[in-house]
């Protein structure tokens, strides 16, 4: 197996609640620089929890998550907005701002974060984060004239606009065509390999697991319930985690 | 490999207290949501004075607030004005007081009928866009992305609506009285011959700033009032488009409802100070 890195993400004993629901009870996980770890579970199980949690937007119960050798809970607003500048997040939905153009959707966290560019420096970052998703030709256009693929590409490049160390992954091939989907995420991939990020990809889609996953993080009832590489899930005499790959072939 | 882990003991439940049953649900959830909207009006005055201020986007919400609502104030604030003429002067023609018509309509316009009528238009056409907008921004999860972009969500959206609208609802109400009064100068003319100059010079004889100033402050008021519930309805939207509906239709609703129930108040403030 590849070596890895020094460990960006550690989260131990992590639990979270919605009321009466427990979401997360004890899930542990750790992702070293240059991994791609793939977190898979059934809808509403709180993979999606997990990665907000991380980037701080939900606060957890118990627990800790250090977050490139930092406790998350314990930032204070300011040191928190330095290290989500060091994240990409790509939404489930894309949410990209249906007010702006792509480009201003784009400028929005460049201009943001607080890292100081001129105007030629912010247009030719931006121009070629475009490029490499492919598409530098939307620029001028707005949210509501994508197509779904293209809202995800749009996603994908604002996120990495910022040159991001880590990328955390909503359900990115939710809701696309099996073609999109590949191409989606092989575009992950390249991204990955250009931008040398680690990444923890929230799916339940096995083809995008098998392509870009290092390790997979099977949550069930709110633990990291199995991990393996993709092979080695498959090959487990396990019921609950068989379940994922009896339609993949 | 790491083996497969087993689930723990269940997450004990906290129970609410006994007495709490007490209450009817309805008046809870009411008293909920009254302590949600007290609770979201005090972020508001804590985060306004706190740097960096959103200027730009208040701006820009200034522009969206404002001149996106003159047409409908103006169309609206000239029928009434016309209409009210209209209306009052075969009452006054009763008792020979015809020549009081212009100095009625413009008290009643100034004092009431104006600031009301415009924080009913604007509690309708801004509360329900800012419900409708930040709902779907809340859905869509463009209210997370802000976040994790390094902005304050509430800073960014939140407050800068809620300065535009109270900012902007007097500026409309000033310019909604002033069409009003001209649509009674038509209603006038129709029927005698009276001169713009006198009509006006009619209506500001019989008027005093005391008439105007509380009218003025008030709609600062219903603009704060309009923009607070129209952002906490989106801001705290239900999942999926049922609750983006839900979140434009409640915020006309309470916003119309806070809007009158504030105008109890000030009438009742201003008869304290014996403005009446």
């Amino acid at each position: 197996m590849r070596a890895y890195g020094e460990p960006i993400i550690e989260i131990t004993h992590l639990q979270k609640s919605f009321g009466d629901n427990a979401v997360l009870t004890d899930f542990n996980l750790t992702v070293r620089q240059g991994e791609n770890v793939v977190v898979l579970g059934k809808s509403g199980c709180g993979k999606s929890v997990l990665i907000k949690c991380i980037v701080g937007l939900i606060k957890y119960d118990a627990g800790s998550i250090k977050l490139f050798g930092k406790e998350v809970s314990s930032l204070k607003q300011h040191e928190l907005d330095t290290m989500r500048a060091r994240i990409g997040f790509v939404f489930q939905s894309s949410a990209l701002y249906d007010s702006m153009t792509v480009r201003e959707n784009l400028e929005f966290p460049l201009r943001r974060h607080g890292k100081k560019k001129s105007k030629e420096e912010v247009q030719q970052l931006i121009e070629e984060t475009l490029e490499h998703v492919g598409l530098a030709h939307a620029i001028h256009l707005m949210p509501a004239e994508l197509s779904g693929g293209m809202r995800k590409r749009i996603g994908l490049a604002r996120s990495l606009v910022l040159k991001p160390e880590l990328m955390l992954y909503d359900e990115p091939t939710t809701g696309l065509d099996p073609i999109t989907a590949e191409e989606i995420s092989k575009l992950m991939l390249a991204m990955q390999q250009m931008y040398n990020t680690s990444s923890i990809i929230i799916s339940h889609d096995m083809h995008c697991a098998e392509l870009t996953a290092n390790r997979l993080v099977v949550m069930m009832d709110g633990i990291d319930y199995a991990q393996g590489t993709f092979e080695e899930l498959q090959q487990l005499n396990d019921p609950k985690v068989h379940a994922f790959f009896l339609n993949h072939k | 490999m790491e083996s497969t882990k087993q689930p723990g003991p269940p997450v004990p439940k906290k129970a609410d207290p006994a007495w709490l049953s007490i209450i009817p649900d309805d008046l809870r959830d009411f008293l909920n949501e009254a302590g949600d909207i007290t609770r979201f009006a005090m972020r508001f005055f804590r985060e306004v004075f706190v740097p960096p201020y959103e200027m730009r986007e208040v701006i820009h919400q200034c522009y969206e607030v404002g001149y996106r609502s003159l047409t409908l104030v103006g169309l609206t604030a000239f029928i009434i004005g016309l209409v009210l003429t209209l209306q009052s002067r075969p009452t006054l023609a009763k008792f020979g007081a015809e020549s009081w018509l212009p100095a009625m309509v413009g008290i009643s316009i100034i004092r009431e009928i104006g600031p009301v009528i415009v924080a009913l238009i604007c509690a309708g056409k801004i509360g329900s866009s800012i419900g409708a907008e930040l709902g779907s921004m809340k859905v869509t999860e463009q209210i997370d992305a802000m976040e994790v972009s390094g902005t304050n969500p509430f800073k960014y959206i939140v407050v800068s609506r809620m300065i535009a609208t109270t900012l902007m609802i007097p500026v409309l109400t000033i310019m909604g009285d002033t069409i009003a009064l001209c649509g009674s100068f038509i209603a006038v003319r129709i029927k005698s011959s009276v001169s713009f100059t006198l009509f006006f010079n009619q209506v500001f004889e019989s008027t005093e700033f005391s008439d105007f100033l509380p009218a003025f402050i008030k709609s600062f008021f219903f603009g704060f009032a309009i923009g607070l519930i129209g952002c906490y309805k989106g801001y705290n939207s239900k999942k999926g488009t049922e609750g983006v509906g839900e979140s434009a239709n409640s915020a006309v609703v309470v916003a119309s409802l806070l809007v009158f129930v504030l105008d109890l108040i000030a009438v009742q403030i201003t008869e304290f100070f014996g403005y009446i």
